[in-house]
């Protein structure tokens, strides 16, 4: 690859990271293209994922809103954004095991920035959370969910989250390059997450010591998006329990990007 | 300006089995102080061993050698895949690998789309790109087929698609494992040309070879890899260190 400094092998991590990241056009079209491809030869392509989760929605809702005894015009939006938003999660996770392994045949030719392909990753997810999005907009206005000022702190809810996948996806990228059986053990993980995360259930269903799962951090990442959108306000417990986790997957991000990212090349 | 340089550079590949990369069995290692996981120790091949070189631009080097004696690791090195385990590579200007003009390649996109992929992956701006597909297309002589998915190519037509892409991006440094020679009898010919236009515009050529008569033919230097090391050095003015 033309490098344009490429001056040495030497310089610092965090330009590494930079340089890779400022490669929006290059990313960003490499994850379009993984959309788009998936688009030829298929009338609805990725909307498929997105036909099948309206028809679980569409199935559990009134379902899970009798055995819960939630009122559906309640339950309703807080599923469907619980699915869309988790389904995201748990794609963008479990694909970050892969990135670097899958990245293999660019990595072995030429040099790039490790971050390219975390945000590749990052942004096919974010295109797919697109597309699935679309299946709140029913819900919310039949369970009529009211527009208010309130939505928009889902914008900075989403940079949040957006921060944190991309740390977390460093962290397993890199474990999973040098430890293969990280990426089954992320998988089960998460399976069992999920039914510790209220992407299904009501939070307030939960008494005594119960409601300490809440402060998982998926949970928590998952009411900074779902609750904006809901028209309520994440608690301001929420914003500093994840302005603590955030750090903590950042620095851990950035010792792991500094002192494996030369190494990475070695073990795909 | 185009500038290469490698500091005693020594390459080594640790060869993780089942057992080393396995968390497992390195945590199992870890709290039982070794007893159970002792299979961890990790093997390692050393792929080059103390490789010294000073390329400036005008250098032609052609490099040969066996089977496993490091060509490949060699080329990856100065192309800034695999950072020295120890020593040092400098290196000032573009680089263009060309060992394999096919990676990247998205078989369900079409021709056109296939040049800007290929182009992004090359460093190249989409404005640049797009000055430059329409000769690409015609190089190619692939025409209305530039339209359609890849996956309808035969392997040629591939080849001759990637080879246009590739050979029309300039760098500072071109490496190349063997001569590129892709598609039929015509296009063999116009291919060479091509290739020849843009040795004689790079600053650096670094071409592995089986073969004396092309590096004879290419290269104003040689240097022969035998078990990772540079045994042997032909050449008007000496590389370095070597």
């Amino acid at each position: 690859m033309n490098g344009t400094d490429g001056s040495s092998d030497e310089g610092g991590s965090f330009a590494d990271w930079l340089q890779g990241t400022r490669q929006v056009d290059l990313w960003w079209t490499l994850a379009w293209y993984d959309t788009v491809l998936r688009y030829r030869r298929s009338l609805l392509g990725p909307l498929w994922i997105t036909l099948s989760m309206g028809l679980l929605l569409l199935g559990m809702g009134p379902l899970y809103a009798v055995l819960f005894d939630v009122p559906l015009s309640r339950f309703y939006p807080h599923l469907a954004l619980g699915v869309i938003f988790w389904h995201f999660f748990v794609g963008t996770i479990t694909e970050a095991c892969q990135v670097f392994i899958a990245a293999a045949p660019y990595l072995k030719q030429a040099s790039f920035p490790l971050s390219v392909f975390v945000w590749r990753s990052l942004a096919k997810q974010v295109i797919q959370l697109a597309h699935h999005i679309i299946l709140y907009v029913p819900v919310a206005i039949w369970a009529g969910v009211g527009l208010s000022s309130r939505q928009l702190v889902f914008v900075p809810g989403l940079l949040l989250v957006l921060v944190n996948l991309h740390a977390i996806s460093i962290i397993l990228g890199i474990l999973t390059a040098r430890y293969r059986d990280m990426a089954p053990i992320v998988a089960s993980a998460m399976q069992f997450l999920m039914f510790l995360t209220p992407v299904f259930w009501m939070p307030d269903a939960l008494h005594g010591r119960a409601k300490y799962i809440l402060w998982n951090p998926l949970a928590q990442l998952l009411d900074v998006v779902r609750l904006p959108l809901l028209g309520a306000a994440p608690a301001p417990g929420t914003w500093r329990f994840l302005g603590c986790f955030t750090l903590l997957v950042v620095v851990l991000a950035a010792a792991l990007y500094s002192s494996c990212r030369r190494r990475v090349v070695y073990w795909i | 300006m185009a500038e290469l340089v490698l500091e005693d550079v020594t390459v080594e590949f640790p060869i993780f089995g089942a057992g080393a990369t396995s968390l497992k069995t390195t945590l199992a290692a870890a709290a039982t102080g070794g007893r159970i996981g002792r299979d961890t120790g990790v093997t390692v091949v050393q792929a080059l061993r103390e490789v010294s070189l000073s390329l400036a631009a005008g250098d032609r080097l052609g490099v040969m050698g066996h089977n496993g004696a490091g060509k490949s690791t060699l080329l990856q090195v100065m192309a800034g895949v695999y950072p020295p385990t120890q020593g040092r590579v400098i290196r000032r200007g573009t680089v263009s690998s060309l060992v394999n003009p096919a990676m990247g390649i998205e078989r369900d996109a079409t021709g056109y789309e296939n040049i800007l992929i290929r182009g992004l992956i090359q460093g190249v701006s989409r404005q640049e790109i797009t000055r430059l597909t329409p000769e690409i297309a015609e190089f190619s002589g692939l025409g209305d087929y530039l339209a359609m998915p890849v996956r309808t190519y035969s392997t040629g037509m591939l080849m001759r698609l990637a080879f246009s892409i590739v050979t029309s991006f300039r760098a500072d440094i071109v490496i190349m494992d063997e001569w590129l020679s892709v598609g039929d009898a015509e296009f063999r010919e116009r291919g060479a040309v091509r290739l020849r236009d843009l040795i004689q515009a790079t600053g650096i050529l670094v071409l592995a070879s089986h073969s004396p008569e092309l590096i004879d033919r290419e290269c104003t230097a040689v240097v022969e890899l035998c078990h990772g090391g540079i045994t042997a050095f032909r050449g008007e003015r000496p590389l370095g260190g070597g």
